[in-house]
């Protein structure tokens, strides 16, 4: 048995890698759900839009400071953490507001229909072209224990572990964190005692962005080309944040972490060694997910709501 | 209930459907280009069959799907091999296909007892990806990713061959859709369905078995996606996996949308509105606009579309449907109209 899981330790922290990436995304979800209960489909589009910003911060900066270097990463990621929070603000205003009292359906279809427009035009702006981001950290790769890693996949690690600690934090511990929770179980409950609705969910916006953003800027070096196709990253992080449990941040984390790991183990050592794992291999997550609805349709760490007629 | 206010009006339906079979002959003395225009009608009159089902389960029973594509994918695959591989006649095809995939919407209406919302949709949306998979796994029957050649319906001795004959078929099967439909929504059933979807609690106190009709609301759905399916493969004599992406699912459900959710009028005239303005109205624009900009092809197209189908959420979310039905009342009470009925 020796021969069967020679690379798996290899793939386990490849697939861990992979995850957070999905993890950050489903973060962006849960934040948005947590507080509004709406879902947002266009995630993945928020990401994407982040990375060609970003892109196009350190295309400027590079060509005024003569070069890259620390400083120029340093002020695009600036800009882009500022551009993330006006466009959480411009996404409020033309998502959120209008549809806060109608039904999940119309909801999700308007996020959705966000997402596309998103997209083209995106790919309007940039044109047909694929870009060849830079990473910031190199290709500089850690040994340790005969486990390669490289230090962007470190830093998408690290980045997602500390966020998740910060928003777990900021929504058990804060004032404003309690705000949020208090305004997604009783909109009209939490205006009454005194909370301001409009502005948690316009504070809410602005952080899903924001964590949207951060993962588009992480990733995109990750991806060796920029485009569209980026989005679909997170239509992959979707399965993620339902196997965690939607609404809830520890389950995003662990979930998506769960899913890069199924999917790499099964792309890498299971599709060698059995024959039909090739040909679900990159299926395998929404399967996991129908399997973990139909024995906990909450997820892994939901809880489930009591309905009343 | 029969009154003022009800939104059926018998007496124009026959003159709709004389007006549905003597379209291709106007169009014909119209313009030289008419099988391009009866191809895109077509089109829009297999989507309809499919729309009206997916209203039923979306719109009247409140169970959201985003995988129609795929038992449409299930329909198409399903009647070519029944027909070309195992030498079955056209016409039992469209019998048992349906059926067959009536019995897919089962297998996923049983999660679906379950999960509700977006967790259905989401479901629904995985299972879309698993059949395109599967359908590729099984290669030797549907070809995999190559795609297979369908021939063409034979209907009663007759062999159906080109866009003009397929008219006929299709709008005829659509009609017969549509009113089954109608008495489905009008009957016992469909107040079963809606009574599910306004309240689930409700529902069930009041003795409805919630399980059975929602396995049901999947079943009919599947089998109205069935038979749009049979439709599908015989008269694109193509099929591949290309044509059963996921956006066409979304695609669907926008159609059910824009046309307004619980009412199968809506679905018939969102189907027709999308489809029409996807391939006439917005190549239009395209040719003027492209003057200015550069454009690659299909992304303004999807630009516009997002466009519109967000609008129409935002600001009409009682879809096309809602907006004829608000007129008429206008127009009823025209000299009295009370502003605060049509907020």
């Amino acid at each position: 048995m020796t021969s069967l899981f020679t690379d798996i330790n290899q793939e386990i922290v490849s697939g861990i890698a992979l995850g957070s990436i999905y993890a950050l995304i489903a973060l962006g979800f849960t934040l948005i759900y947590k507080a509004t209960e709406v879902v947002n489909f266009a995630q993945g589009e928020v990401m994407m839009v982040g990375a060609y910003v970003n892109f196009f911060f350190v295309t400027q900066f590079s060509g005024m400071a003569g070069g890259l270097n620390g400083w120029v990463f340093t002020a695009a990621l600036l800009g882009s953490i500022i551009f993330a929070l006006l466009f959480g603000i411009i996404l409020d205003y033309i998502i959120n507001r209008p549809l806060k009292d109608e039904p999940v359906f119309s909801i999700i279809m308007a996020t959705i229909s966000l997402a596309i427009i998103l997209r083209s035009l995106t790919a309007m702006i940039a044109g047909p072209i694929s870009l060849v981001p830079v990473s910031p950290f190199g290709n500089n790769t850690i040994k340790a224990g005969g486990v390669v890693i490289s230090v962007l996949d470190l830093a998408i690690i690290i980045c997602a572990f500390i966020l998740m600690a910060l928003f777990f934090f900021f929504f058990n511990k804060t004032r404003w964190g309690i705000a949020m929770k208090a305004t997604s179980a009783d909109a009209e409950a939490a205006q009454l005692m005194g909370i301001p609705v409009k502005k948690v969910y316009r504070y809410v916006w602005m952080f899903a962005t924001l964590v949207g953003v951060i993962s588009g800027v992480l990733l995109a070096p990750r991806m060796a080309l920029l485009d569209t196709t980026m989005a679909y990253l997170g239509l992959k992080a979707f399965p993620a944040a339902i196997l965690g449990g939607f609404g809830s941040i520890p389950g995003a984390i662990i979930g998506g972490i769960l899913m890069g790991v199924i999917e790499t183990v099964s792309m890498g050592t299971l599709s060698f060694h059995f024959n039909w794992v090739k040909e679900i291999n990159d299926i395998i997550v929404w399967i996991v997910l129908i399997v973990v609805l139909m024995i906990r349709p909450d997820g892994l760490f939901g809880i489930a709501k009591v309905k009343r007629v | 209930m029969k009154g003022r206010y009800d939104d059926e009006n018998l007496k124009w339906i026959p003159i709709l459907i004389i007006a549905v079979y003597l379209s291709p002959f106007l169009l014909k003395s119209a313009t030289f280009s008419y099988k391009y225009y009866l191809y895109i009608l077509n089109m829009a009159g297999i989507y309809m069959i499919l729309t009206v089902g997916l209203d039923l389960l979306s719109g009247f029973t409140g169970l959201m799907s985003l995988g129609h594509a795929a038992f449409l994918a299930i329909g198409a695959y399903t009647s070519a091999i029944l027909v070309d591989q195992a030498g079955l006649p056209f016409e039992l095809s469209l019998i048992i296909t349906p059926v067959i995939v009536g019995l897919c919407g089962l297998m996923i209406g049983f999660p679906a007892l379950r999960i509700e919302g977006m967790y259905l949709g989401l479901t629904t949306m995985g299972f879309g990806f698993i059949v395109k998979r599967l359908i590729i796994a099984f290669r030797d029957w549907t070809g995999g990713s190559a795609g297979l050649q369908v021939s063409k319906a034979t209907l009663f001795g007759f062999t159906i061959s080109n866009d003009w004959n397929n008219y006929f078929m299709i709008y005829t099967f659509a009609i017969i859709a549509i009113i089954v439909a109608r008495r489905i929504v009008k009957s016992k059933l469909g107040r079963v369905f809606m009574a599910i979807r306004d309240s689930e609690q409700a529902a069930q106190a009041s003795g409805i078995n919630i399980a059975k009709y929602k396995m049901l609301s999947f079943f009919i759905s599947g089998m109205f996606a069935g038979f749009a399916g049979v439709l599908f493969a015989h008269t694109n004599h193509f099929i591949s996996t290309d044509h059963f992406d996921i956006l066409l699912s979304v695609y669907f459900i926008v159609m059910v949308l824009v046309g307004g959710v619980g009412s199968i009028y809506g679905a018939v005239l969102g189907t027709l509105f999308i489809v029409l303005m996807e391939n006439m109205f917005i190549p239009l624009f395209k040719d003027t606009l492209t003057q200015y900009m550069h454009l690659e092809a299909g992304d303004f197209q999807a630009f516009i579309f997002g466009l519109i189908m967000l609008l129409f959420i935002i600001f009409q979310p009682m879809g096309l449907y809602g907006m004829w039905l608000k007129m008429r009342i206008y127009w009823k009470l025209f000299p009295f109209n009370p502003r605060k009925r049509f907020t």
